[in-house]
């Protein structure tokens, strides 16, 4: 999910100055809980959700605040648990994955319905699939349908080339040279081969042989880029003049509805990790007779239908989206809160007014202004902190000098005292890795495992390690000197007097935040190396497409929240197709130990694997990691069922008023290891259909 | 004057047009593009997206749709909020700006015309440095800073007023004083000064031998002639307020057109910023005219061919 930090300007510095005066003459901390904080009496949440959304579509929304509302108006096959965000049974009551790990069969449930009482079938989520990934509907978010069989290419508007006899190519003739040569090495074993995926699992189709039938060639859609694709490949030129081409269309995608109540979805390949895409919007279910009558229309109030535990009851644009209970919702005995009033808001000083004055109940995520920060967390009972899926980092310009030397590169990140960084910013931890720590056990013990076996050879440990990158100034003066660039003493700091300075800036997109850490950083490097980077801020919009187009000298300021819960959303940032790094790295090797890693069924296997890259990002200094972000925001204590979980994306179904301040919380830090009674049996009861049938 | 008020009118809408060209060039310049984000978009996906919106067109076609489309009053749809036209959210937000905005302003002329005149009649007074200081005084706190001090007592200390959000009366006050303020003082300074000139004009004296009554000199001429100064003030002041004020929009959670305005900027979402650059464009040469016809009535001197 895209990171949005742009409302801060100007604006946003008098803001906190004016804040820091009026918390100053306001601090109430004799109080049990902060402000107003009374027993609710009626049954609503009022919830503080971040922008406006763009769209109440949930195949095209594509940010977080957008992710918030659909999670109560549409529900998928499969939902975020509460607490870990791992997938739990919602529309399917159960799934099963192929032994290949390239088919998933799902079990509707017979009961689920839409608003409007219309039965949610296998056939609305084949219509819900194809539809985010129509080239029409032009969703940005349809890359993340790309694993589902010929997504792509009919995404693409791309052909399939069937020659004289009515047979199709195939893509496995004409695997570039270059590409065989990356799947080469050794690390990429073993091969898998989708065409021997056992044609058995769950009921045999047509489709089902469609799909397992070795995978078809497509070319370009459109003339123009076809020619030239042609055109860089003589041997595919030569195979496709003269044939006939057929468009790819929403018929060859990998979605079947075997029945009423079981679906199918094929992947290009085993991707471990797409169950832990599923609950995502872009696959929440839709409802087709509503979306073709209305066609545009469709989403406003008196013709909008859904599929969740909520529906829409009125949009004010700008003001509040109001959803109540769903009658219809097959679970609805669950639904606990009779209302949720979301309120389009990104001023963090107003956002404070509001629960301050008992206005609201709860707000998203990273909310806290820093001026009121150690005021608010006093409150243990209301303050969430708690490690989220998401990192801030510097972006190295690697191919430029001099950061294309690695001493250089080195030399800047060991340069930068990260505690005292995570201190000055209050909220987040010290990162020596890339992929946040604390989020993926089990993905933590990997990488312990796999550094350690690295780590012999230099006879260090992994906490020796990890704690010498996050600051080691010493380190850092010498690794310049061994760079060409000696740092020497000068008066009582440093000086470094050959490094072309003209050649490296700090650029980072306009807020006040970013220019805190720039600010420190540049410090650090004076303070530590005796040299002086220039800083530069860009208006978000200008600073995107200067950074992914790596037009920056140095380094650039970047940050990550996970799609989705496995460390592979950070490591494909470095993978060449996506390059979201930003770094102008590019390594096939790199690649194919991804591409073979996602191929591993092993999971523990895989998550070595994708600790060797990660290894390998940080040998080679890519970026300059420097924290990992905490969730920072609030909730009255009064709201139970909703967590600090990584990604702040609440299941609403859960979540609950408790009305009697005996059972209040009383310590958010201990909010995810507590159990609630009632919370768990409903969770316990959803999952149960899950184990029954294993 | 009729003759006048037409030849103003019609060349306001060239006016907007050209105005319009100038902000879509200047669009077109800045980089980036509404889909942009953290997250670099596949190729696919961008050029579904480019025929999708008829990015894909070369430019002057598109400017030549666009200004088609443009000419027959239709903005087309926001390209940040999917299915929402640009006619339809400025007709829905427009009212909560002008809500705030009129009554503001009003507020406004009510305490600033009173201590301006009362302050010029009574020159030197305590009444006029006590007002004239606080006008000093509302003319340099800027309003996100005496919003939030206004949220802090009545909302926060005294829990009289809700501290932000659109919603009944009383959720209006804040926000109107804070955005009035300015205003107030302005108008208070400014009207102190026209009347203390107006006053001691020759017009005046001879009203005065003329034997009337002091108040009907005030009223029927000093005031007439003391208000042009507050008057050319009024047009582009009462635009811009209608066109929503984007600091006590955020204070307060307003949803007025101003702080879309900004927003669309930000989102580079070019209809959505055309539309209501044209709008507020024509409302300001609107309030303008408007200005300039009512000088023919405030001063007999005034005459329009």
């Amino acid at each position: 999910m895209a990171r949005i930090s742009l409302n801060q300007t100007f604006l946003g510095t008098m803001f906190i100055v004016v804040s820091l005066f009026l918390s100053g003459c306001a601090s109430s901390a004799s109080s049990r809980y902060w402000g107003k904080t009374v027993a609710p009496t009626d049954n609503v949440l009022r919830y503080i959700s971040g922008s406006e959304p763009e769209s109440l579509d949930p195949a095209f929304g594509t940010g977080q605040p957008e992710a918030r509302v659909y999670m109560a108006l549409y529900e998928g096959l499969v939902e975020y648990h509460p607490k870990t965000m791992e997938p739990i049974p919602a529309i399917a009551e159960r799934w099963e994955l192929s032994p290949d790990g390239t088919e998933y069969i799902f079990h509707l449930r017979k009961n689920a319905k839409f608003t409007n009482g219309d039965p949610i079938t296998a056939k609305d989520f084949v219509y819900t699939f194809r539809r985010a990934l129509s080239p029409e509907l032009a969703s940005r978010n349809a890359n993340l349908g790309y694993y589902i069989k010929y997504s792509e290419a009919y995404n693409s508007g791309n052909m399939f080339v069937k020659d004289a006899n009515g047979q199709f190519l195939l893509a496995k003739d004409f695997v570039k040279e270059t590409e065989k040569k990356a799947s080469d090495t050794p690390e990429a074993e073993p091969e898998m081969k989708p065409e021997s995926a056992p044609a058995n699992f769950g009921a045999a189709t047509e489709f089902q042989s469609f799909m397992n039938a070795p995978e078809r060639l497509v070319v370009k859609g459109s003339e123009k880029e076809r020619a030239k694709q042609l055109e860089a490949d003589p041997k595919l030129k030569a195979a496709v003049e003269g044939k006939e081409l057929v468009p790819v269309t929403a018929e060859n995608l990998g979605v079947e509805a075997v029945d009423d109540y079981t679906l199918r979805l094929k992947l290009y390949q085993p991707a471990p990790y797409f169950i832990q895409l599923i609950p995502h919007q872009l696959f929440r279910v839709v409802h087709q007779p509503s979306i073709e009558r209305f066609g545009k229309d469709w989403q406003r109030a008196g013709n909008i239908v859904t599929s969740g535990a909520f529906m829409m009851s009125v949009h004010r644009p700008y003001d509040e989206l109001v959803v109540v209970r769903n009658p219809h919702y097959w679970d609805a005995g669950s639904v606990r809160l009779d209302a949720i009033e979301f309120y389009p808001l990104e001023e963090q000083t107003t956002m404070m007014n509001l629960y301050k004055g008992g206005s609201v109940d709860a707000i998203y995520n990273h909310t806290t202004p820093p001026a009121w920060l150690d005021e608010i967390r006093k409150f243990k009972s209301e303050y969430q902190d708690h490690p989220e899926v998401a990192n801030e980092y510097y972006s190295i310009s690697v191919k430029k000098p001099p950061m294309d030397n690695l001493k250089v590169r080195q030399a800047f990140s060991l340069a930068i005292d990260r505690f005292a960084l995570a201190q000055f910013r209050k909220t987040p931890k010290p990162l020596s890795n890339f992929t946040p720590d604390g989020i993926f056990p089990k993905y933590d013990e990997a990488r312990k495992k796999v550094y350690g076996e690295r780590l012999k050879a230099e006879n260090m440990t992994v906490e020796e390690w990890s704690k010498g990158r996050l600051f080691d100034a010493e380190k850092a003066r010498r690794l310049m000197t061994e760079a060409g660039y000696p740092v020497v003493k000068a008066g009582n700091g440093w000086s470094c007097p050959t490094f072309p300075v003209d050649k490296v800036t700090l650029s980072y997109n306009t807020a006040e935040s970013n220019k805190a850490v720039a600010e420190f950083n540049q410090a650090q490097w004076k303070q530590n190396l005796g040299i002086t980077i220039p800083l530069k801020n860009m208006e978000w919009k200008t600073f995107l497409p200067f950074r992914s187009g790596v037009q920056y000298e140095g380094v650039a300021r970047n940050a990550w929240v996970g799609d989705y819960m496995d460390p592979f959303t950070f490591l494909n940032l470095f993978y060449s197709p996506t390059n979201d790094g930003a770094t102008g790295f590019h390594d096939p090797k790199y690649d194919a130990l991804l591409d073979a890693a996602n191929k591993e069924l092993d999971e523990q296997k895989r998550l070595e694997m994708l600790a060797a890259a990660e290894f390998q990002v940080l040998q080679e200094q890519l970026v300059i990691p420097l924290v990992t972000q905490a969730t920072n925001w609030i909730k009255k204590p009064y709201v139970k069922g909703m967590y600090p979980n990584p990604g702040t994306l609440h299941a609403w179904k859960f979540v609950y008023l408790e009305t009697d301040p005996n059972k209040w919380d009383t310590n958010a830090d201990n909010l995810m290891k507590e159990s609630d009674a009632s919370v768990d049996e409903q969770i316990n009861r959803l999952t149960a259909t899950m184990a029954a049938r294993k | 004057m009729l003759s006048y008020i037409i030849r103003r009118l019609i060349i306001i809408i060239p006016m907007a047009l050209l105005v319009v060209t100038v902000t879509w060039i200047l669009i077109r310049m800045a980089p980036g593009s509404f889909y942009s984000s953290e997250k670099k978009l596949p190729p696919a996906v961008e050029a579904n997206i480019k025929k999708k919106y008829g990015l894909d067109k070369p430019v002057l076609q598109q400017y030549g749709i666009l200004m088609g489309n443009i000419v027959r009053g239709d903005f087309g749809d926001s390209l940040k909020y999917e299915g929402q036209s640009v006619n339809e959210i400025i007709r829905r937000h427009f009212p909560y700006s002008a809500t705030i905005g009129i009554l503001a302003y009003l507020l406004a002329l009510a305490v600033g015309l009173t201590a301006g005149i009362v302050a010029a009649l009574k020159q030197n007074s305590a009444f006029d440095y006590g007002s004239m200081s606080l006008a000093m005084l509302g003319l340099s706190v800027p309003n996100f800073v005496l919003g939030p001090i206004l949220v802090l007592i009545f909302s926060l200390w005294l829990f009289w007023l809700p501290p932000a959000r659109w919603g009944g009366a009383s959720s209006l006050i804040l926000p109107v004083i804070t955005l009035s303020a300015i205003y107030a003082a302005y108008i208070a300074r400014l009207t102190r000064a026209g009347m203390l000139e107006v006053m001691r004009s020759d017009y005046i004296r001879t009203a005065r031998a003329k034997g009337l009554s002091e108040w009907k000199v005030l009223l029927k001429h000093a005031v007439r002639g003391g208000l042009i100064p507050v008057v050319s003030f009024t047009g582009p002041a009462l635009a811009a307020l209608l066109a929503g004020a984007v600091v006590v929009e955020k204070v307060f959670a307003i949803p007025g057109l101003g702080n879309i305005f900004i927003q669309s900027i930000f989102n580079r979402d070019e209809p959505l910023t055309l539309g209501i650059v044209a709008f507020l464009s024509i409302l300001i040469m609107v309030f303008n005219l408007l200005v300039d016809v009512s000088y023919a009535f405030l001063d007999p001197r005034i005459r329009y061919e």
